[in-house]
């Protein structure tokens, strides 16, 4: 009947944001990149979620639907800059992005 | 169905957000009608008409609310807190028009260009007037949305693009840290409101409140640029178009510092011993890291991009002081700050047209010699960045020391003060670039661009802001200290 308490979920929230925080700084395409973003915002959608329930209380998920609209809007924006970048050069590599140095 | 009561919203509050709002959608869709020849001056005409009456909206808000309150919900603060920081946005904004101008974009794009600036601008006026987390991560969002496409707004420039995607990253990176936090303080507290959270603050739970505190914290410290979360600030200030960095390097600024501001105050009072200990650190960090990376730096942008992180240090010295005094110090400290960071940038456009090329310190030089107002306001925005008269700065840096000060934290002034000094180096070395240098004898490549009236006009507003807010600096505090003086300050 019952199902896991809120403690499973802030786990698996903080994991998820472990990953994706991982993924940002560990991995060079930056396809993977917007992709490591998505899943730290949605690391925080989920705490949101988890708390809300627990609190009984509408915010953290009025909240977590808002952050949904701008990690669309992000990873649009993201995709579309990629494709540029990928136009001007073959390889889409951040560690080859060097054009700016100083 | 009788029982229905229509929400009240206080549409006047919200008219600088939809002021500039309502400019950018008119923008985006008369340059669809009409002709590429006149885009761009419909366009620049809208964008400083809407600047215009945005700051004029938040000038009779500024006067008619004596002390703040909550509307829309709570979700939004109507003070004059806001009300000081959405004329600052506005005003970067328009002198960012006359300074964008004659900025060589393809005419196509022209509306976009205005659209953008103009939406980038009420995203920070909705943002410095957040009262909760969801607010401030939407406002956050908002203006970064735009900056970063701003940033990428040349999409046939790779470095443009470069820049527009490192920023892109690293500003999301910070913003998903920012909500992480938020969603832990919110856990924490039970609440999303600052005046609830500071109110539960004390049942709750001990360890999230501190995890989501440093998160919140160090999300904020992305957008402010400040060490040592602005690895982003170089790469992304030099390959913006100029004017852009100019607007991002005065508008981002005020509008992050103003929100951590009011975050750590009104939400976060009983905490202060934790964030004002962290920020004294962050202040530190950007001091140095600012002032001696900027010693070694050959761009003149990269260079202005470091002296903007050793700013941001010294604008987070007052809020670290935690007392009111800090509140007044960084208030003047941003009128002065802001106008100086378009106009510097503002010149440096000037010169990259000229050359076609990026400006370094080596090819300014005879530039003052070349073209006197430009240099001779080059040579009063770096002495002012220093901190010394005739610009405001020059008070702003001694009130932020005396906010500290009065803390007890005389160390803290000390570390400003040495870091002042080191900066003289790189700032007079531009000086020294522009009028004691021999005159370059190549032709300049990018031919010899007409005088850009609008542009001169912009530095010479520029020069008015910072010259004037150390003449006419005693009804500035006065209206800085208007605006912070009901924020629950918790040192003295």
């Amino acid at each position: 009947m019952l199902g896991p308490g809120i403690a499973a979920y802030l786990v698996l929230s903080v994991v998820l944001f472990a990953t994706g925080a991982l993924g940002v700084l560990l991995r060079r395409s930056p396809l993977i990149i917007l992709l490591a973003l998505e899943i730290m915002l949605n690391a925080g959608n989920l705490a949101l979620i988890a708390f809300a329930r627990r609190l009984g209380d509408g915010d953290g998920q009025i909240f977590a639907l808002t952050v949904m609209v701008v990690a669309a809007a992000e990873a649009v924006l993201g995709l579309g800059l990629i494709v540029a970048v990928s136009r001007q050069r073959a390889d889409l590599d951040v560690d080859r992005l060097t054009s700016l140095r100083g | 169905m009788d029982e229905f009561t229509a929400p009240t919203i206080d549409w006047a509050a919200l008219s600088p957000v939809l002021i500039t709002l309502a400019g950018a959608s008119v923008v985006l869709l008369a340059s669809l009608f009409l002709p590429p020849g006149v885009r761009r001056g419909f366009g620049a005409a809208v964008a400083a008409i809407c600047f215009v009456g945005a700051a004029a909206a938040a000038i009779a808000l500024f006067v008619a609310d004596e002390s703040g309150r909550g509307i829309v919900s709570e979700a939004i603060r109507r003070d004059r807190l806001a009300e000081l920081a959405q004329v600052l946005v506005m005003g970067a904004g328009l002198l960012t028009v006359g300074v964008s101008y004659r900025e060589p974009e393809r005419v196509e794009r022209a509306g976009e260009y205005w659209a953008l600036l103009l939406t980038a601008a009420s995203g920070m006026a909705f943002f410095v007037a957040a009262n909760n987390l969801m607010t401030l991560f939407l406002g956050l969002e908002w203006f970064s949305i735009c900056l970063y496409v701003l940033t990428a707004i040349a999409v046939e420039r790779l470095p443009g693009l470069e820049a527009g995607l490192k920023y892109l990253i690293v500003g999301s990176f910070g913003s998903a840290i920012l909500l992480f936090g938020s969603a832990l303080v919110y856990g924490a507290t039970g609440a999303i409101g600052f005046e609830e959270i500071a109110a539960g603050t004390a049942e709750g739970e001990r360890l999230f409140l501190v995890a989501g505190l440093a998160m919140v914290l160090v999300g904020l410290g992305f957008k402010a640029s400040a060490a040592p979360f602005h690895m982003w600030t170089p790469d992304v200030y030099e390959g913006a178009p100029t004017p852009v960095t100019g607007f991002m390097a005065a508008a981002t600024k005020v509008a992050a510092l103003v929100v951590t501001l009011r975050l750590l105050v009104t939400a976060f009072p009983g905490e202060e011993e934790l964030w004002t200990v962290a920020l004294a650190v962050i202040v530190c960090a950007s001091l140095a890291w600012g002032n001696l990376a900027a010693l070694v730096q050959v761009s003149v942008k990269r260079m202005l991009a470091y002296s903007s992180i050793s700013h941001a240090g010294f604008l987070l010295m007052p809020i670290a002081a935690g007392n009111e005094l800090g509140g007044r110090a960084l208030l003047y400290y941003l009128i002065a700050y802001s106008a100086m960071s378009v106009g510097a940038f503002a010149v440096v456009a000037v010169r990259e047209r000229e050359l076609a090329a990026p400006v370094t310190v080596g090819n300014l030089a005879g530039f003052g010699w070349e073209r006197p107002f430009l240099g001779g306001s080059m040579a009063l925005f770096m002495f002012g960045f220093i901190g010394l008269p005739p610009a405001g700065i020059f008070l702003g840096k001694i009130y932020a020391f005396a906010a500290v000060i009065e803390r007890g934290w005389t160390w803290l002034a000390i570390v400003g003060a040495v870091f002042t000094a080191v900066s003289i180096y790189y700032y007079v070395g531009v000086i020294r670039a522009m009028f004691m240098q021999p005159r370059e004898l190549a032709v300049a490549a990018g031919g010899s661009p007409p005088p850009d009236r609008l542009l001169v006009a912009s530095v010479a507003a520029s020069v008015v802001v910072a010259v004037g807010s150390l003449l006419a600096a005693d009804p500035l505090i006065d209206i800085a200290r208007d605006a912070v003086e009901f924020l629950p300050f918790p040192v003295g």
